[in-house]
């Protein structure tokens, strides 16, 4: 493939993005097979050094941000015919509210997970107020003369104590993991977007 | 290299080849080249995400009836290099501990 060829084909897996992007990703490639070519390669061989017409693509559009991918899908690749408006605008009840039901559903399954991890921290609080109450009780029952009681008290207050601190630290693991894994939702959610864009 | 230790290295080694000059995209991957394989594609989102963060400003210099672009670093590049630095003084301390000979038990 040479130059010219390599760059038309980058150029039509990436339209849709802001001519700006477009003009600056071509121009570092445009300079950079130069580059290669001044340093003794021939056009063939300095193509080839960019990788394939995929790979840098998928490398451009990986690196934009998600909300301009967002418009790159939803970009028309030739201006809308008059019954294609009316459709739209005729269907709006139907597609928006099913739009509006998925965004929804995808919230409310955030907030979800999310609430699971809040429940497992109170569930983690109230170990350890029980710890907390159990080492006061023991304290108090040790005032009143009750020992036996106390020491009994004291046992599990302490028990409560250390299973609230394990708690804490297994309960840090899970947020950090779920932490970990929206943020490879995200990611899977932008390749989903830019392999839709390459099958069009 | 350890993929996640690599990509972490690579923002760092493109500041460091424009610490002290400034240099256009070939060249950076010819001078990081000895210490760290990067391919012309990698390289491009390293000098955008950079040149978003303010760390490297780019302007462009006529050659050969082109223009070629070339970056410069910033401030708040070098404080980057600098934190790097910093950093990396704890990791050469884990090194040397790792490493350490087996002492003899009495």
């Amino acid at each position: 493939m040479n130059k010219e060829q390599f760059l038309a084909a980058v150029k039509v897996k990436i339209a849709g993005l802001p001519q700006s992007d477009i003009e600056k990703s071509l121009g570092y490639y445009e300079e950079m097979i130069d580059d290669h070519m001044e340093d003794g390669l021939t056009e063939e061989q300095s193509v080839e050094m960019m990788g394939t017409v995929d790979e840098v693509a998928t490398q451009i559009l990986m690196d934009t941000p998600l909300s301009k991918l967002v418009k790159v899908k939803v970009q028309p690749s030739r201006a809308w015919r008059v019954w294609e408006i009316l459709l739209l605008i005729l269907g709006s009840p139907i597609w928006l509210s099913l739009l509006l039901a998925a965004l929804v559903l995808l919230v409310s399954v955030y907030i979800v997970i999310w609430s699971v991890v809040i429940a497992l921290y109170a569930v983690n609080v109230s170990v350890a107020a029980a710890g907390i109450a159990g080492i006061a009780g023991s304290i108090i029952l040790t005032c009143t003369g009750n020992y036996i009681q106390a020491l009994l008290f004291l046992g599990g207050g302490l028990f409560c104590a250390g299973i609230a601190i394990l708690l804490f630290f297994a309960f840090n693991q899970v947020a950090a993991g779920i932490l970990k894994l929206s943020r490879w939702i995200i990611l899977w959610v932008k390749s989903w977007f830019i392999g839709k864009g390459r099958t069009k | 290299m350890d993929i996640q230790l690599k990509r972490g290295l690579l923002d760092v080694c493109v500041l460091a080849a424009i610490k002290n000059e400034d240099s256009y995209g070939y060249q950076i991957i010819k001078d990081i080249k000895p210490y760290v394989t990067i391919s012309e594609s990698t390289l491009y989102p390293i000098l955008r995400r950079l040149e978003a963060s303010e760390q490297l400003t780019v302007y462009s210099v006529e050659h050969n009836g082109r223009l070629r672009k070339y970056y410069h670093i910033t401030q708040a590049g070098r404080d980057r290099i600098a934190a790097f630095a910093e950093e990396w003084k704890e990791v050469m301390l884990i090194y040397q501990y790792v490493i350490r000979e087996e002492t003899n038990h009495e």
